[in-house]
């Protein structure tokens, strides 16, 4: 597990040995194992895992849609569920895909939000601006697009003036030009102060507005700290070989057997190494000098090393390798995520 | 959040009004109470002078009148006392010309039992689905969800919605069948025919019941599908209940009085201000025959009871609460 010092602030979400386990006729699923989550204030906080990993789940208990099994939780330091009714009014939430009343329109389902917590109805019409739906607020929410759903429910989240946004893949079914909107959005409300925790499989996305992220996969934390901590954790570089150098191949005998061989070297000196398809390799190393001295030694000379960034797809891949969607979950299982079996 | 009941009590209205199912539903109430209302004032319709004429000529109806006219007390039984030989004729003439013309004269109090009774039905059971689909769709389409992120007190969500749902049920049946009593109250009194107010009292007892009956059928289809997330799935454990609630409770060892405890029973009770039931078993020996036949005219022999309107009342609330309480317990504690 990947952990670094969280951003400064103190903790909107904290989660401490917070368990889900679903029980059914088919036995046990453990949705989320024992997470400590903590999400401080401020700023834009990734919430990455594959399918089935947990996020929604946790995310429901946050909310008081699911009851924890076990664990403690808090938000704005107040327990919660039992104090959730004293810290709902400042989280706006958009949980899996938009859930709305199909036959009325846009404006009557914000209307009947606003109203049940005595929001006036002014602020309904600013939230379907902001979110650019002007013009087809009167239109039946089933005659929206996915796009347009999704701008709905996130004017659903405005209504309270949240201090923190939970926003649980908030860009599905969006084009382009929304998604880069909605990631405007998301970017200004952090800039304002606006807590968001971004549940996303778009990891480029969560990248370029996240300052901070939590990965967990099988329900369990498998890295959180600052998005630029975690991606600094592990070094690696990129080695091309000068051709026609190494004792033990010939130009003649292709780079790549020359690859192979160089990595033979490297991984008996203890560097894990990939050979990669262009016949360069890909080292794991702290200090690019080992890689240099361990080749040089072995009469391999190197055509160049760069330092390969890693992006947080990197991370993600490699903090939840073998952690995939459903690994062991009995076939029944496969909705959990979703709120149970369908109705 | 807000403290105070009244934003949620008034979002939950707006949700009922803007439900174009629950507004079907009312519909259909007003249409079938609008067309027994028609039925009744077309099949009592005064019998018109060309009628009239047409049937006095036919030679039976003449030779049944003054027959009539003759033996007052044979064909008016206890209404001929005090009548003179004009008012029996008058009277049989009525009569008689009523029967051979095809249309009975409006009776409000026969109606009470007969056409206000179908209506009452009908109007009970779409106010039921009403309160079914009010919370079936909130399941079906997921919206409950979002709605518990905006009040998290499960309970107070819950409340809300079926104080609202029930008084709708009250009202639109109060409203309804206080429309069909009143209208025919005032078509008796369109066509002269006096209405004792006796009658008109218990009418409007029977509205006042019938409202309370609507307003908890409305709950119960509310709770049921608030426990079952579903319209379909609470209408067929309805079903299901209304099929076989006689053989549970027959078999759950309540035999001589199983019509006690019958729904049907109780609920007509509470509409109708009393119900007969009758027992077979449990009576004393000697109240039977050899043959098993019960002995009905002997003290204490009598197999037929009666269930009061405050009885029923109680049976059907209570059930309602027993369902409500379910409802709320499962609501509070199950992931949404």
């Amino acid at each position: 597990m990947t952990t670094t010092a969280p951003a400064t602030g103190a903790p909107v979400i904290e989660t401490h040995g917070l368990r889900k386990v679903y029980r059914g006729r088919k036995g046990t699923h453990v949705a989320v194992a024992d997470l400590d989550l903590l999400v401080p204030a401020g700023g834009v906080h990734g919430f990455l895992g594959p399918n089935g990993s947990g996020k929604t789940t946790t995310i429901r208990m946050l909310l008081g849609l699911a009851r924890p099994t076990s664990g403690s939780m808090r938000l704005f330091g107040e327990e919660v569920p039992a104090r959730l009714p004293a810290v709902i009014g400042r989280v706006g939430a958009v949980v899996e895909s938009p859930k709305f009343s199909p036959n009325l329109t846009g404006r009557q389902n914000l209307r009947l939000l606003s109203r049940s917590i005595g929001v006036p109805d002014e602020r309904v019409e600013r939230a379907v601006a902001t979110v650019g739906l002007t013009g087809r607020e009167k239109d039946r929410y089933k005659g929206y697009s996915l796009g347009m759903k999704q701008r709905l429910a996130i004017a659903a989240t405005l209504l309270k003036d949240p201090a923190l946004l939970i926003l649980d893949e908030p860009t599905n079914g969006l084009d382009p030009a929304g998604i880069r909107e909605v990631r405007d959005t998301i970017t200004g409300l952090g800039e304002q102060g606006v807590t968001v925790l971004l549940s996303s499989h778009i990891l480029a996305e969560v990248q370029q507005v996240c300052s901070s992220a939590t990965i967990v996969g099988r329900g369990r934390l498998l890295a959180s700290g600052r998005v630029e901590d975690l991606l600094g954790a592990v070094t690696r570089h990129r080695v091309t070989l000068t051709p026609g150098t190494h004792e033990a191949g010939t130009h003649e005998a292709g780079t790549h057997e020359a690859a192979r061989s160089a990595a033979g070297v490297l991984t008996s000196a203890g560097l894990p190494c990939e050979v990669q398809d262009d016949g360069s390799l890909l080292v794991t190393a702290e200090d690019p000098t080992i890689v240099t001295r361990t080749l040089g030694e072995a009469g391999t000379w190197l055509a160049s090393l760069a330092p390969v960034k890693r992006d947080l797809e990197d991370l993600f891949l490699e903090v939840t390798a073998g952690q995939g969607p459903g690994m062991d979950m009995p076939p029944d299982w496969s909705g959990a995520e979703q709120g149970g079996a369908a109705r | 959040m807000n403290g105070s009941w009244l934003p949620l009590l008034r979002a939950e209205v707006d949700r009922l009004r803007w439900r174009r199912a629950v507004l079907l539903l009312v519909l259909g109430a007003v249409v079938v109470t609008a067309f027994t209302f028609t039925v009744t004032a077309w099949d009592t319709r005064p019998v018109s002078d060309e009628e009239v004429a047409e049937v006095r000529q036919t030679t039976y109806v003449v030779s049944e009148i003054d027959q009539c006219t003759a033996h007052p007390r044979r064909y008016l039984g206890p209404r001929a006392r005090g009548l003179d030989a004009d008012e029996a004729a008058r009277t049989c003439e009525e009569l008689v010309l009523g029967w051979y013309s095809g249309r009975p004269t409006l009776d409000v109090a026969s109606e009470l039992g007969n056409g206000f009774i179908a209506c009452t039905v009908f109007v009970v059971l779409l106010l039921l689905l009403m309160g079914a689909t009010f919370a079936g769709h909130d399941w079906s389409t997921g919206s409950m969800s979002n709605q518990l992120l905006y009040e998290t007190r499960r309970t107070r969500v819950w409340l809300a919605k079926a104080l609202v749902v029930g008084v709708a049920g009250l009202v639109v049946s109060a409203v309804l069948l206080g429309a069909l009593w009143g209208g025919l109250l005032l078509l008796a009194s369109s066509r002269d025919l006096p209405v004792p107010d006796a009658v008109v009292a218990d009418g409007w007892a029977q509205v006042a019941r019938t409202a309370v009956a609507a307003a908890l059928a409305t709950l119960l289809g509310f709770a049921l599908a608030m426990l079952f997330r579903s319209t379909v799935a609470t209408i067929a454990v309805l079903f299901a209940l209304a099929v076989s609630t006689g053989g549970l409770v027959a078999a759950a060892g309540l035999f001589s009085e199983s019509s006690r405890w019958d729904p049907v029973t109780n609920i007509a009770a509470l509409v109708e201000g009393s119900a007969s039931y009758y027992v077979d078993e449990g009576l004393d020996r000697e109240c039977y025959t050899s043959y098993g036949e019960v002995r009905g005219r002997l003290p204490g022999c009598d197999p037929e009871r009666t269930v009061g309107a405050v009885q029923g009342g109680l049976y059907t609330g209570l059930g309602v609460v027993v369902v409500g309480a379910a409802s709320v317990l499962v609501h509070r504690r199950r992931d949404v």
